[in-house]
Formats: structure tokens, C-alpha cells, sequence
């Protein structure tokens, strides 16, 4: 059951930081409600405020940085919402298959990528494949607003650097360079993912110069694993080439070092197993989306 | 004891004007205040389906979604669906195909086909798939529900 | 996926209308516009809630509970623990119906995680959820045990140290013995020279298989409302048995069966868990407390912490000849009954019943025990011990077909008994014909050709003693309109019933099916029924309401030949043609009554004498074929075509059949590949939710082909009988012979889960 609480609504950012100077600290944002409520029907959290962040127009909207183009996604937008954007269609065509298979269309229309962000789920789908496309936070509170790169924002399962009187306002994925494919692929036995690899890659001259590699669900939290992108680097950005074989048999040998959590899905050994069929599956999606980059 | 916040929705196209406490979930608003029973709770932890209602159109979790947050909003329910004691095509699918057993799921599992049709007019098998996935039916094995929304669509389509 | 056309095989009679036609359900309309009332959306005036602080020990003795705080809470009205009603001496706290081993609340022990230890009512539910936290429990933990092994293990400890009266409803007698102090019952199934059959034999195949601790998962969360009033007690309930509750629950408060009324409305499913009694003593005691009729609604963590289904360890042995006929076997099933006796002592029973099959077994040398242990207790659920017995024995079956070089459908033909051969000694002869089924699996399978490259086929039959106990009454009013309400006891679980048994009374008296309405499961309005459950509605229920209608007619009749003083009355349909003129009933009933009013009121009864004389009443049958395929890099099998045969003699309603059909099948399916309830050796249950109790979704849905096999063999009306289990009983087995003949492995363990695939698919590279 809900615990009871007070609500506030503020309309504007400087409303909402109002809202929060009102209370000693005892409360908490929340748009879409889908983990937070959640968490308190649990009775494992409970505040005395919860404040409202639905009707503040600097967290709505998806749009792409005037400078570089990057991809700008609104503290406050659903994952439906990004799931039927033209924008990321075209940006980030990963992220609309990723969001089409977040949790069900319910949780799509009430959650918000910022919620999901901030609440550092360790099975998160969106934020492993951030990490890999090297995306960053927009945390602004009353002392200002700063950018964090997600490998800093995610400090621990539940855990994230941001202050609880910082709100998230963006999510900023910076664009596909020429060349570039970004790839998310999962397994996935229950409602959320046994284990999920997202990788960017960038190819030139017909092999892979530079790799990005993130794994999902296998450690507490969803990491980077630079050593296993990096067998990737030098292969041949063919899926039936030999040297792109080998790179990922030394990949997926490289995963086979991480230290994995087991749970209701499967012991350590087999969630490292299921990481590197995952990896392969990844790594030829991202190939084929480079190549449309070329 | 935190007060009272004034809202105003409507509910099934009728305006509603009522002062809720800000932990009330929609389906108990519905449910126990506006005495509409249709969605139900089972779950309660938003993979079910059971407690599916619409907001301004949308499929949300009815065990999960503030009753203020429909504040200033339309929601649809199960019991909107017919109109003047006629079935919608969809719910007569339902009965055609014996699309249900026990009958617990169906409220939400009609209100997630409602948000697909509107949607998606004609949608394909797997779509239809897609749109209920998020729907449990414990009784029936789903086939018998992927046909009836199948049918709805196709009668949609034909009027 | 698809689904194909069901196909229908009829050799039976034609029964008269509408009998055989698929009506729509008479439920249809209140179920799709939200109308429907179950027992969660009831309320009455005055009502308050109630909630359970429940155990996070699961063994310990209880040192203190402290209620002050909660009591002191603004809304609450009473706080409740098993001392309070102890106090009272007007309850009796502890219930069963098969041993009384089960306190309303714990009783200065808790024997799981999850047990309920207080009840608080207040004036809404989120105040006494609230108040139920401020309770102060003092726990003295003691050792755990949650598996068999353990619980048998030296040095386990005892779950129960007094020894439980029987319940009141008998039966099991003979079964509760118990040479293990964790041992709640023992059913044995033996006869002939096991020794023998052993010794001789040309094959013998031995091994350990598992299958797990389950959830039905109903929809509708238990759940009840009750109100004391004049005293009496009335209690809303979503239950499948509303007289069992009533004998039940009427013992725990020294009621007579006439102060006692259980009503159940629609029922959100069933499928076993709702069996018997769960929360209704609670409920009442609550309500008896605080003066005010009281709801309890369990949220659906708490449901799985109260009924679950029994997992099994099954060590079985089977000896064939040469050709593939089995010889002998012997098996040891333990079944994993958790905290408290509830209906384990019947699904041992059946299981030990059913691990045979529908073969034609010379010697057998079955025991099931069923084992208290540390975890949430466990009861009916459909299949009945059948499935935790049919995986073991149709694997082996499949086994030593490969060893023997048979196919899988043609040993299975070398061994299943005839039509009317009874597979062991004592009982019906079988009352299906399981030949002819596996032909129509076969064929459905396109079982002669090749699957593509990872996929293949395979099969599994089962046969379960089905129907329960033949007793069941109903009522037939026929009123001067010539309509007629007919009443039974039988609960609309989602079944049907509310539409065959109309569809019954409408053949019986030949009106049309508009002019049947039904009550059903008022126990103070109703016919008495003894139980909605082990597929027997339509076949017992069936039977009493002809009975009725036959008792009706009968009066009619004689009615009719005082009106008219006619020579010859002879039966029409709709009526009776009396001195050559059709009268129908009502007009019979007007003319006796001398006006336009009365009514004639037919009683129907079935008791084990006659043609339900024999145990069982009749047999469910189980033929399910699969084609699957594994993905060997992830461990996942994809269920990609699922066949089923409803055996059922005469389809009442044949939309009805399939989709009983196909809803068992995929509960089987869910039990086969995802469902289990894992505990740790803490005694902590690690997923007691549906977001980590994975059951099947639409997504997971095979193509679909549904055979409906209709040849008028049943006991019941028209030759029907039961049907809505048996395709769910060879669903896992059929599923493990698939994955071996796909990827050469044998799996023992239910669930088949991608890591436990992925084990097999290693150690078969490894031995290679
Ligand atoms: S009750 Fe809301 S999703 Fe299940
Ligand atoms: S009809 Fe019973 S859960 Fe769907």
C-alpha cells in the first residue's frame, strides 16, 4: 500500500525547487511513479512530499543540441515517447528498439527515461546501452547545473551521483559519427533482462577502429568493459570474416574474467556465457548499422 | 495527516469533481469511491495487466498511477466501453471467441486492445501479440483472445 | 501464433439441443463490461478491513507479540492474536479438512515465512497495514528445513510436534501414518510381483527427476468479507468448494450448518488453489472480534504465502521386455507439502495413483509421501499430483523406446490399456480410448516427417482417476411460464458451468436455453454440491441436474394425467402430449395449481450407487504433442506447435472443451519452462511476486492445434465426461521428450530452464 504523503506541483524548474526548500528534505521527485511508487507500496521508501515533476515544461521534448546535434531527451519523457520519435528513429535507431521492449506498454506510457536513469536499477536497459554510446546527465539544482557522463552517474545498484535535491533535466547522447553503429541486444527470461551487452562501434577502411562495449545485468551495476571492446579494434567490419571471429571468441573469452553476479536467472558461469552469445548478437547488429553510416 | 487535494476528471466521458488524498491509486479511486469495479487488482506490481485503465487515451497501470495524476484528464474504463447496453465490437469479439474464463484479466486485457485499436486500426498478429503482451491471462492461453481483437479490428475496418 | 481449426472426431450419438452446440457463454456480457462481481468487489454497509502481519521467520517460536502500539493507532478497532481467540473459547483456532494441523494464527510457532501471526482491523485498509507493522513480534528462531531430503534428514527438525486430529472430512484415513515425525501422509499403490518383473526383465531404467514448487496463480487474490449477524455468519469468499468452506468453517465456530451461509460470486480462477478453505476462518474470527463485518483482501505476495503447488522429488524405476512392454515399476515420491497438511494428503494419494499411467502394468510398487517442511504450504492444483508423476513415468517411456530402437507412439500403443480395460485392479475400466487418440496426435504432428534441424517432436499421454467424490444435488424449478431456475452448488470458476449447465436443464426439459437462469453457490440457496473441482461438474452435476429434471417431469406427468384424466400421456419435447394434445410445462403446472401461478420443483441427487457406483466415476485422459526447438547458444526452448486431445465423450459445449484444453496445456507449459517458486536453504522465498514468477504470456504462445475426441464413453450425461486437467498433465514430459530428440539430451528437472539446458547441452559436448 501507498504511504501517505504530501504532493506538490510546481509549474516551472524554479517552482519545483521551491517545492523542495518547503520541506526538510524529506521527499522525493517523481513523474511517471513506476519504480518510485513501487518502491514505497514495497514499504521500502517513504516521504513525506513527493513532488510532482509532470507539469514542468523545461523537462518536456526531445531535441537535437544546436551545436553538434546531439540527442537531447527531456528529464520528464517517457519511454513511449522516445519509443515513436522520429528524432531518435533516426538518431538512435537502437534506442527505439530498446524502449519498444522496456517492461510493457504500460510502464512505456507512465515511466520516464530520467526516472529509469535515476533510479539506477541494476537490470536498467537504458542505461547499459548509454554507457556504451558514451552518453551524460543534465543535473541542475539550486547551486547550478553540471553535465555527468553515465559511468560516473551510476555509482552503485540504486545509487547515482546525483543529489537528492538535484533533478535530472536531460539525458544527452552525443551523435553517430561516420561510420558508427550502436547495437543493444538482451536475453532475457522474465520481466527484466538475465543479461544485456550494448556496444558502439566505428569503422573505417573496412575494419573496426574503435569499440565501446557495456554489459547489463552481470554486475551489480551496468559497466564498461574497455578490455573486452577492445579485442574488437582491428577486425575486419565483416560478420563472416575471420578476424572479426576471432575478435569476438577473444571478446567473449575476455567477459569470461568478469565477476558475475548469479541470480534467479543463473549462476555466474552461465550468465557470462549468455553475455558473450548476447556480444555476438550485438557486435553484428552494430556492424550492419555502421555500414548504413559509411 | 496530509489534506485533501481538489481534482477534476472525468471518468467514461462523465466530469467527476473530488478531493483525494495524494497516495490514492486510480483503480481504488475507481473502485471504491465511483464504485466502478471493472479493473481489477491483482498483481499490484504493474506486469499484470488486470488494473489497465486509459488516461487521455493511453494505457496506464491503474495499481500504480496517482489519482491526482489524472487530475484535469479523461479516463476510460471497462464499463465505458458499450454504450447504451450495445457491446462494441470489440467486446463482442470477446464473447465470440470465448476470449476469456474466469473473467478477471478481461477489463484490462478489453482496455489494452482499446489503446491498441485506437492506435493501430488494423493491426497485424504480431501486433496484436505486442499489445497484450504486457496482459496476463492466467485461463485462457491467449490464442483465443489474439483472434477476438483480430476480429474487432476487421469489423472496425469494415464499418 | 496461429491457431488451426479445432478438429472433431464424433462417434456418439447426436444429443438433443443444444447439447453439442458451442452458445456463447452466459457470462459473456457481465465479464466484458466490467459488471461482473467477484468476491473483491463486494462490500457492505459498516464494513471494515483487515490485515495480516505475517512471519519473516520461517521457524521460530513465538516469545511475545506486543500489539500495544498498533492498537493505539487513530482508525483501528481491533488487533488480534491466536492468544486473544484462544481466550475466547468460543473458536476453535485450529482447521483441516484433511488433519487440523493449521492454526486461524500462530499459535506460539511460526512453520514458515510468511505465516500469519496477527490480524488487525481497522477502518481502512491502508490504517490497519499500517498498525499490523507496529506490532512488536519477539521471535526465538529455530532450525530450517525446506526440502525433503532435509525434512527426512537425521537431525531435521520436527515441524510438527503434536500429532493433528483427523479433519472431518474422512477418506484419507489410512494414508496419515506417519514413521517420520515430518511426515504428514503416505499413500501406497501396490500390487503384483514386483520382484519378479524386475528380475526378468530385458530393460530396466532408473532415475531421479524433479519437479517444482509451484504458484496457480488465480488472478483473483484470496480474499473474503465476512458479517456475523443473529448469529449466524455469512461469508463472500472466492472459493471453489462454498460447502466445504461452510462444513469448514462451521467447525471452527461451533455453528450449525443452517447459521452458516458461504456465497461465492464469479471466482477470479481456480485451477485447485481455491480448493477447500483458506482465509474465510480468519476473516470470520476477525469480523466475530471486532464487532463489524470485516474484508480482507490478500495481495497476490501474500496469496503464493498461502497456497502453493506440491513439488516432488520422484526416484522411479521401470522394467520392460524386449518389445517395449512394461513389465513392473516402482517409484518413491516425495512431495514438498511445506508448513501445514491443507490437501497434500489427497494429491499424494493421486499421485501415487497416477505415476502408472494409462498402461497395462503387471506389477507396481508405488509410495508417495507427502513432507512437511519450512516453506508456504502446499494443496490442490490442477493436475493433482498427476503431472510431478507423468514426467518421470512418460520419460522413461520415451527412454526405453530410443534404447529399444521403438517409436515413441508405438510402444506407447504396445502398452495402454483398452477401452474398458482397467489399469489396475478395483477400478472403472478405462473409459477412453487412447489408441485412437495417439493416431490423432500423430496425425496433427505430422508425426512421419522430418523436423527441420534443431526441432523435433514429441509426446506423452496420461490417465488420472478424475472426478472426486460422485455426490451432488440440484434443483430444477419449472414455473408456470414454462421457464425454469435451476440450482446447483457448483462455483463459476471460470469453467463454463454457468453456460453447460444451462445448456443441461435447457435438453433435459427441451425450452429454449433463454427460458434456463442458474443460481449457483449460495450454500443457503442452493442445491448442496460437494465440490467444484477434479473436472467432475459436468459429468456429477450433470447427472443430478437430469436427475431433477427427470424428478420434474416425472410429477408433470403425473400432474397431468389428474388435470386431463387422459389414458395416454406421452413425453414431447417442451412437454408432454397428453390424450394426443402437446401441453407444455408451464401449462401442466397452471392447470394443476387452478390459476396462473405455482411451480413444480424437481430433485436431482448422485451418490455412489449405480453407474457412479465405481471409483473412479471416470477417467481423465492426457495425449499432448509438442514440436519444439532449442536454441543451444542461449538454452531457450520455443514451444512452436502444441497439440492436445480433449477426450471428453460428449463436448457440451465444444468451444468450451478447447478452451479448457488449451488454458491447462499452458499452465503446463509455464510449469515445464519457467514456473517455480525458489527458497533458499534459509527458508526465504526469493520470488514471491509475478514479476519474478515468470508464467507464460501471449508472446510465448505455439501454434495451436486442438482435437476434440467425442465417442460417448463418459459416465455422464450423453455420454460426457470431465475434461480441463489432462491436457496439462503431459505437457513437461512431452516437452522433455521433444528437447532430447532435438538436442540428445534428457532433462529430469522441471522447470526447463535456459540454464539448466545449457548444463545438458555442456555435459553432452563434455561426454562426447
Ligand atoms: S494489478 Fe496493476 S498491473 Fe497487475
Ligand atoms: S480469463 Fe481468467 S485470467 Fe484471463
Amino acid at each position: 500500500m501507498i504511504p501517505r504523503f504530501a504532493l506538490a506541483r510546481p509549474a516551472s524548474l524554479a517552482e519545483a525547487f521551491d517545492a523542495w526548500d518547503a520541506t526538510d528534505g524529506d521527499a522525493s521527485w517523481y513523474a511517471g511513479g513506476t519504480e518510485i511508487l513501487q518502491v514505497m507500496k514495497m514499504g521500502l521508501a517513504r516521504f513525506g512530499t513527493m513532488i510532482d515533476l509532470k507539469r514542468i515544461p523545461e523537462l518536456r521534448g526531445i531535441s537535437l543540441a544546436a551545436g553538434d546535434g546531439a540527442l537531447v531527451i527531456g528529464g520528464s519523457v517517457t519511454h513511449r515517447e522516445i519509443e515513436v520519435s522520429q528524432d531518435v528513429a533516426r538518431e538512435l535507431p537502437g534506442l527505439v528498439a530498446l524502449e519498444a521492449h522496456v517492461a510493457n506498454i504500460r510502464v512505456r506510457n507512465q515511466g520516464t527515461l530520467g526516472g529509469n536513469l535515476c533510479f539506477a536499477e541494476p537490470h536498467s536497459d537504458p542505461a547499459t546501452f548509454l554507457l556504451a554510446c558514451d552518453a551524460r546527465v543534465r543535473l541542475q539544482g539550486r547551486g547550478g547545473t553540471r553535465d555527468v557522463a553515465i559511468d560516473q552517474f551510476i555509482t552503485g545498484p540504486l545509487e547515482t551521483a546525483r543529489e537528492a535535491d538535484e533533478l535530472l533535466t536531460a539525458v544527452i547522447i552525443p551523435p553517430a559519427r561516420s561510420g558508427e553503429g550502436r547495437a543493444y541486444e538482451k536475453a532475457k527470461f522474465r520481466e527484466r533482462p538475465a543479461v544485456s551487452v550494448a556496444i558502439r562501434l566505428r569503422v573505417q577502411g573496412g575494419a573496426i577502429a574503435e569499440a565501446y562495449v557495456s554489459v547489463g545485468s552481470l554486475t551489480d551495476i551496468p559497466v564498461l568493459v574497455p578490455d573486452v571492446a577492445a579485442a574488437f579494434v582491428g577486425a575486419q567490419a565483416d560478420a563472416a570474416a575471420g578476424t572479426f571471429g576471432e575478435a569476438l571468441a577473444q571478446a567473449r573469452a575476455r567477459l569470461g574474467h568478469l565477476d558475475a553476479i548469479g541470480d534467479l536467472d543463473g549462476s555466474p558461469d552461465f550468465k557470462r556465457h549468455l553475455a558473450g552469445v548476447v556480444l555476438g548478437r550485438a557486435a553484428i547488429a552494430a556492424l550492419s548499422e555502421a555500414a548504413a553510416r559509411a | 495527516m496530509p489534506e485533501t487535494i481538489d481534482i477534476t476528471l472525468s471518468v467514461n466521458g462523465l466530469a467527476h469533481e473530488l478531493a483525494v488524498q495524494a497516495n490514492v491509486t486510480i483503480a481504488d479511486l475507481l473502485r471504491l469511491e465511483l464504485g466502478l469495479t471493472g479493473a481489477k487488482i491483482s498483481c499490484d506490481m504493474q506486469v499484470c495487466g488486470a488494473c489497465t485503465v486509459l488516461v487521455d487515451g493511453l494505457a496506464v497501470s491503474g495499481c500504480t498511477y496517482l489519482a491526482v495524476d489524472a487530475d484535469g484528464r479523461e479516463v476510460a474504463t471497462v464499463e465505458g466501453l458499450a454504450t447504451d447496453g450495445v457491446l462494441n465490437p470489440l467486446q463482442q469479439a470477446f464473447i465470440d471467441h470465448a476470449a476469456f474464463q474466469c473473467g478477471y484479466c478481461t477489463p484490462g486485457m478489453l482496455m489494452s486492445a482499446t489503446a491498441l485499436l485506437a492506435e493501430n486500426p488494423r493491426p497485424s498478429r504480431a501486433e496484436v501479440i505486442a499489445g497484450i503482451d504486457g496482459n496476463i491471462c492466467r485461463c485462457t492461453g491467449y490464442l483465443p483472445i489474439i483472434d477476438a481483437v483480430l476480429q474487432a479490428a476487421e469489423a472496425g475496418a469494415q464499418r | 501464433m496461429t491457431r488451426v481449426e479445432p478438429w472433431r472426431v464424433t462417434t456418439r450419438p447426436t444429443p438433443p439441443s443444444p447439447i453439442g452446440e458451442s452458445v456463447p457463454r452466459r457470462d459473456g456480457v457481465a465479464k466484458v463490461t466490467g459488471a461482473a462481481r467477484y468476491a473483491t468487489d463486494m462490500a457492505v454497509p459498516g464494513m471494515a478491513w483487515a490485515k495480516v502481519l505475517r512471519s519473516p521467520y520461517p521457524h521460530a517460536r513465538i516469545r511475545s507479540i506486543d500489539t500495544s502500539a498498533a492498537k493505539a493507532l487513530p482508525g483501528v478497532i481491533a488487533v488480534v492474536t491466536a492468544e486473544d481467540l484462544k481466550a475466547r473459547g468460543d473458536i476453535n483456532l485450529y482447521y483441516g479438512h484433511a488433519l487440523t494441523d493449521h492454526p486461524i494464527l500462530a499459535d506460539g510457532v511460526v512453520r514458515y515465512s510468511g505465516e500469519a501471526v496477527a490480524g488487525v482491523v481497522a477502518e481502512d485498509e491502508l490504517t490497519a497495514y499500517e498498525a499490523a507493522q507496529a506490532i512488536l513480534v519477539d521471535y526465538e528462531p529455530l532450525t530450517v528445513v525446506v526440502d525433503v531430503e532435509g525434512a527426512l534428514g537425521s537431525g531435521a527438525p520436527v515441524i510438527h510436534e503434536k500429532e493433528a486430529k483427523q479433519g472431518f472430512h474422512r477418506g484419507f484415513d489410512e494414508d496419515i501414518q506417519r514413521d517420520h515425525p515430518n511426515v504428514c501422509s503416505t499413500a501406497v499403490q501396490k500390487f503384483g510381483d514386483i520382484d519378479a518383473a524386475f528380475a526378468g526383465a530385458h530393460l530396466v531404467l532408473e532415475g531421479e527427476y524433479r519437479y517444482p514448487n509451484s504458484y496457480a496463480y488465480a488472478m483473483e487474490p484470496y480474499n473474503s468479507m465476512a458479517e456475523w449477524r443473529h448469529g449466524g455468519l455469512t461469508v463472500w469468499t472466492s472459493c471453489q468448494h462454498p460447502f466445504m468452506v461452510r462444513d469448514d468453517v462451521s467447525h471452527v465456530f461451533n455453528l450449525a450448518l443452517a447459521n452458516m451461509r458461504v456465497i461465492a460470486p464469479y471466482v477470479g480462477g481456480g485451477y485447485g488453489s481455491k480448493s477447500y478453505t483458506k482465509i474465510e476462518p480468519l476473516t470470520a474470527a476477525l469480523a466475530l472480534v471486532a464487532g463489524r463485518p470485516v474484508k480482507l483482501v490478500l495481495s497476490i505476495d501474500e496469496s503464493i504465502l498461502t497456497t502453493r503447488g506440491d513439488g516432488a522429488r520422484v526416484r522411479i524405476k521401470t522394467a520392460f521386455e524386449a518389445d517395449g512392454r512394461i513389465r513392473g515399476r516402482q517409484a518413491e515420491i516425495l512431495l514438498n507439502t511445506g508448513a501445514y497438511a491443507e490437501n497434500s494428503p489427497l494429491v499424494a494419494r493421486k499421485s501415487a495413483n497416477r505415476i502408472s499411467g494409462p498402461y497395462r502394468i503387471p506389477a507396481l510398487d508405488i509410495t508417495c509421501r507427502a513432507i512437511y517442511t519450512n516453506t508456504a504450504p502446499a494443496s490442490s492444483f490442477r493436475g493433482f499430483g498427476a503431472p510431478q508423476g507423468v514426467l518421470p513415468g512418460e520419460s522413461q517411456i520415451d527412454e526405453a523406446a530410443e534404447r529399444l530402437g521403438i517409436d515413441p507412439i508405438e510402444i506407447r500403443r504396445r502398452n495402454v490399456v483398452a477401452p474398458g480395460e482397467a489399469p489396475w485392479p478395483k477400478v472403472r475400466g478405462l473409459d477412453a480410448d487412447l489408441q485412437a487418440d495417439l493416431s490423432l496426435v500423430a496425425e496433427a504432428l505430422d508425426w512421419a516427417s522430418t523436423p527441420q534441424p534443431s526441432h523435433a517432436r514429441g509426446i506423452a499421454i496420461s490417465a488420472s482417476d478424475a472426478g472426486s467424490e460422485p455426490v451432488s444435488t440440484a434443483l430444477i424449478r419449472i414455473h408456470v411460464d414454462g421457464s425454469a431456475t435451476a440450482t446447483i452448488g457448483t462455483s463459476e470458476i471460470g469453467q463454463g458451468s454457468a453456460t453447460v449447465m444451462a445448456q443441461i436443464v435447457a435438453a433435459e426439459l427441451g425450452i429454449p436455453l433463454e427460458n434456463v437462469s442458474l443460481l449457483q453457490s449460495d450454500t443457503a440457496a442452493v442445491a448442496y454440491d460437494r465440490s467444484t473441482g477434479a473436472s467432475r461438474s459436468t459429468t456429477i452435476v450433470g447427472l443430478a441436474l437430469q436427475d431433477a429434471a427427470r424428478d420434474a417431469r416425472a410429477q408433470l406427468r403425473e400432474w397431468a394425467g389428474e388435470v386431463w384424466s387422459a389414458e395416454s400421456i406421452e413425453e414431447a419435447r417442451g412437454g408432454l402430449v397428453v390424450g394426443g394434445v402437446h401441453r407444455g410445462w408451464g401449462e401442466i403446472v397452471g392447470a394443476y395449481f387452478a390459476g396462473d401461478f405455482g411451480e413444480v420443483v424437481g430433485r436431482g441427487r448422485v451418490r455412489k450407487v449405480g453407474a457412479t457406483k465405481q471409483m473412479p466415476p471416470f477417467w481423465e485422459v492426457g495425449c499432448v504433442g509438442v514440436e519444439v526447438h532449442v536454441d543451444e547458444e542461449t538454452g531457450q526452448i520455443r514451444v512452436d506447435k502444441l497439440v492436445t486431445v480433449g477426450d471428453v465423450g460428449c463436448a457440451i459445449n465444444p468451444q468450451l472443451v478447447e478452451s479448457q484444453d488449451l488454458g491447462a496445456a499452458i499452465m503446463g507449459f509455464g510449469m515445464a519452462l519457467t514456473e517455480e517458486l525458489i527458497y533458499t536453504d534459509e527458508g526465504t522465498l526469493l520470488n514471491g511476486n509475478i514479476v519474478e514468477y515468470r508464467v507464460p504470456r501471449a508472446s510465448d504462445m505455439p501454434e495451436y492445434i486442438g482435437i476434440i475426441a467425442e465417442r460417448g464413453d463418459g459416465v455422464g450425461i450423453y455420454g460426457a465426461k470431465g475434461g480441463g486437467e489432462g491436457s496439462l498433465n503431459p505437457v513437461a514430459a512431452a516437452i522433455a521428450n521433444a528437447v532430447r530428440r532435438a538436442a540428445g539430451i534428457r532433462l529430469r528437472e522441471a522447470p526447463f530452464t535456459p540454464e539448466r539446458v545449457w548444463l545438458a547441452i555442456r555435459e553432452r559436448d563434455a561426454a562426447k
